[in-house]
């Protein structure tokens, strides 16, 4: 870029309409995501129509502005009161909440608040520096590719399952079987629909997440046993800024993750809500101590808030380059430029270059705009948790009704809700948890469908189709590590102890 | 003690869910009022819903948010877009379809997807196209065949076509009963071609196979492909139009490059539910037809790559009725 487009990109960006944009965009979008059943696709959407009368930076400023806040402010929801504003910030729940629990609610947003800053600051560096060539990888990508992604994405289950493997496996089906309802867009066969015309187009995935992540804790709330558990007041007072120690510690994570999530942002078929949970999952496996997951500790929470806020600039990424958009937010992106007459490809960073690096300045802004003011909200945010239960669990309540709705104006996705809620409930009582449903939900029409696709596409001859294609064969390797590195781990460790069990009667002997 | 909480919980949630249920009763209940009482003189006189079938942000959603402000303009009266997604449509068209036919609920129907869900044996729908008054059509946008341009197997239509008589060539389709995958099924029906159908999502999933070279031919429409090929990402080598698209100037009709009687596009346009008065009906229909006839929205749309095609009356009933032929005549090709 040379100094005469930079400038004109200032000049683009430093004007009253553009900055007012911005600073609507950042706000609007944390109020938005940090409400469950209020998407940023759906806010997105909504204010497309609006941008028809902004300047084209201004408008699409605002537009990624929304889509990267709303990113975020669906942890905050999540972590203080296990209501993921979004699906992509159900994974940031574990380790949030519990945080929340502890007393360190301020200290755990103000770690999703940095980790999401600097995870969209990153992915938009890549968007700036690499667009061109990272569009060209995921093309790469296709159904067998996805179908592998999904693969691996599964072997996470493992890791969320916490005290016993098998209960963990257990909800992961549960999930893959809920995720074959609805009409199969292979065959056009109603499978589970049991005549409900919503049915057919699957159980829809938030109203589910919110009845399986909230209203079971509002409904475990009402037992006597947590009602007891009276927050600590340093859930208010205590430090949002984490400490520069705390901040070494997450560095790593948070850099991981902003790879992992630009990257899985970037392929068309995967967005935010795959992205947090290979965050959340890498940074366990990474971990020196992986058990301290899922109690509340800072990387739980780093590690997916960076992914899913990484997803965002990367999604932008085929978007601008091929038109072919990297998430559903995205889809809705794509119609907020060709209203302004702004035809994705190669002539947006040539012909319109100037528009273009505007608003991928702008959107670097909104990143930076979104953790000032996160960090000065959140002594305010945290305020939620310290309202007594009896207050705060209709409210949830009424919030989980109306987001099961609004998501598509349906009322149908209430029942589902609740259904789900009473479902996330008992699996809780018998110590089963609902993380792996959600996941098994995503990820299980991703593997069918690219499955299937694949024996199409093989033409026939399917094991030669899958090892001729070099990132298939890696992504194979992976998913023979993640499976098998703890098994071997776990035999190692039973060798050595049989050995020195047996020194021991030796010696006795 | 336990129990008791546990109930009091649930109460809770019974109680909201109760509530909510009555607001809505009392909405419809209001809304039939509303149509005993008044006559169609005053018509409209509050805000009229039109239901879009699919999710915020997809090309009928699209269409339908830029129709919107001219559409309140004719009519003077508030118009909202109200998404009801899901059921590949059906959501939303089933319930239009049971709407109060007061005029204050219409919603956008798109060809062949309505009638493919109707028409599908594995589903038995009690609704059909006489479950729907046509009021208006606002869009058709035909269907175009376009391959990667470093394919060296063919060039044009024409070796297209040869080749793919003699080998199995992957065809991409946004789903069973999609246009993209009736107009692969024509041609294997009439010209012996072997397309193999790989069913997406969408069409931006479908653009992705083909750019990156895992499936070998592109089925999608104009407004979904034109800017890829201009872009000299795609090649565009036939559209399924009687005339050749205005987008898409160079490139010839399928009927033009020797192979006639396959056509194929997705119409959309705006239904009422059955029963509707005649009057109301023509009140929608003249202000639907100066909104969409009015040049900034043809030219927004353009801008979108949508090709606006104004039918009313007879000729947009005699559409669908084509339409409802075609995916009749298609269905026993279809591998449910």
């Amino acid at each position: 870029m040379n100094a005469e487009l930079f400038s004109q990109v200032l000049g683009n960006l430093f004007t009253l309409q553009t900055i007012l944009a911005l600073f609507a965009g950042v706000v609007g979008g944390i109020i938005v995501g940090s409400l469950p059943g209020l998407s940023a696709t759906m806010a997105v959407a909504l204010l497309v129509p609006v941008t028809f009368g902004l300047e084209p930076v201004a408008g699409l400023t605002m537009l990624a502005a929304i889509y990267t806040a709303a990113l975020y402010g669906g942890s905050i929801s999540s972590i203080l009161i296990h209501t993921p504003g979004t699906p992509a910030s159900a994974a940031t729940a574990l380790d949030g909440y519990q945080m929340t629990k502890k007393g360190l609610g301020a200290k755990a947003i103000g770690v999703s608040t940095v980790s999401s800053m600097i995870g969209g600051f990153i992915s938009a560096l890549f968007l700036l520096f690499l667009a061109p060539p990272l569009a060209k990888i995921s093309l790469w990508f296709s159904s067998p590719e996805y179908f592998l992604i999904a693969i691996f994405g599964l072997t996470i289950i493992g890791s969320l399952a916490g005290k016993s493997m098998a209960k963990g496996l257990a909800s992961g089906v549960i999930g893959l079987l809920i995720g074959t309802v609805g009409i199969d867009i292979l065959t056009g066969y109603p499978r589970f629909t049991f005549g409900s015309t919503t049915l057919q187009g699957g159980v829809a995935m938030v109203p589910a997440m919110i009845g399986l992540f909230s209203l079971s804790q509002v409904m475990m709330q009402r037992e006597p046993k947590t009602k007891q558990k009276k927050l600590k007041k340093a859930s208010i007072s205590g430090r949002v800024l984490p400490t520069m120690k705390e901040f070494k510690r997450i560095f790593k994570t948070i850099i991981r993750s902003s790879g992992i999530g630009t990257f899985v942002g970037m392929l068309p078929g995967a967005g935010g809500d795959i992205g947090s949970w290979v965050g959340y999952n890498e940074a366990k496996r990474f971990s020196k101590n992986k058990d301290k997951f899922g109690t509340g500790i800072i990387e739980g929470v780093a590690a997916p808030e960076s992914a899913n806020n990484a997803v965002t600039g990367g999604a932008l990424i085929p978007l601008l380059t091929l038109g072919i958009p990297g998430s559903s937010t995205t889809a809705v992106l794509l119609g907020g430029l060709l209203i302004q007459g702004l035809q994705p490809g190669h002539q947006l960073f040539t012909t319109h270059a100037g528009v273009t690096y505007s608003v991928i300045f702008g959107f670097l802004l909104a990143n930076i705009l979104m953790g000032i003011i996160g960090l000065l909200g959140a002594k305010f945010f945290v305020k939620a948790s310290s309202i007594s239960d009896k207050i705060l669990g209709p409210i949830i309540v009424a919030l989980c009704i109306v987001g099961a709705y609004a998501i598509n104006n349906n009322f149908f996705d209430v029942w589902v809700m609740v259904f789900f809620g009473f479902i996330g409930y008992l699996m809780r009582k018998i110590g089963f948890h609902p993380a792996p449903v959600i996941l098994g939900m995503i990820l299980g029409p991703i593997a069918e469908k690219g499955f299937r696709q694949s024996l199409v596409l093989a033409k026939g001859d399917l094991l030669s189709y899958y090892f001729t294609r070099p990132i298939c064969l890696i992504l194979i390797i992976l998913i023979l590590l993640s499976v098998l590195t703890p098994m071997v781990t776990k035999l190692m460790k039973k060798r050595k102890e049989q050995k020195m069990n047996l020194g021991d009667e030796e010696n006795l002997a | 003690m336990k129990t008791k909480s546990i109930f009091q919980a649930l109460i809770m949630v019974v109680f909201s869910l109760v509530l909510l249920v009555g607001c809505n009763g009392n909405e419809e209940s209001s809304a039939k009022n509303g149509n005993d009482q008044e006559s169609s003189g005053d018509y409209p006189n509050k805000p009229i819903n039109i239901i879009v079938a699919y999710a915020a942000g997809g090309g009928t959603d699209t269409g339908a948010r830029i129709l919107q402000p001219f559409l309140e303009e004719e009519l003077g009266v508030s118009v909202n877009i109200i998404n009801k997604a899901g059921g590949g449509g059906w959501v939303g068209w089933g319930e239009l379809a049971n709407a109060e036919p007061d005029g204050y609920t219409l919603g956008f129907i798109n060809t062949p997807n309505l009638m493919t869900g109707y028409l599908n044996p594995n589903i038995e729908r009690k609704e059909n196209l006489s479950s729907f008054v046509p009021l208006a059509n606002q869009v058709s946008d035909f269907g175009a065949i376009a391959i990667n341009p470093d394919d060296d197997r063919f060039s044009n239509i024409k070796e297209l076509i040869e080749y793919a008589k003699t080998h199995e060539l992957t065809a991409t389709s946004t789903g069973v009963g999609s246009d993209d995958h009736y107009a692969s099924l024509k041609l294997n029906a009439k010209y012996g071609t072997k397309f193999v159908p790989v069913h997406n999502s969408g069409a931006a999933d479908s653009k992705a196979q083909v750019l990156g070279g895992h499936t070998d031919v592109l089925f999608a429409n104009v407004g979904e492909t034109f800017t890829a090929h201009q872009n000299g990402e795609i090649k565009i080598l036939a559209t399924m139009s009687e005339e050749r698209s205005e987008f898409l100037p160079d490139i010839p009709t399928l009927a033009e490059a020797g192979y006639p009687d396959v056509y194929s596009w997705s119409a959309r346009g705006l239904a009422a539910p059955s029963g509707i008065s005649e009057e109301k009906v023509e009140i929608l229909r003249e202000a639907l037809k100066k909104a969409i006839t009015n040049p900034d929205h043809i030219k927004k749309m353009k801008d979108m790559g949508l090709a606006v095609n104004f039918q009313a009356g007879q000729a947009y009933m005699d559409l669908l009725k084509s339409d409802e032929e075609d995916v009749k005549e298609l269905i026993d090709l279809v591998e449910w």
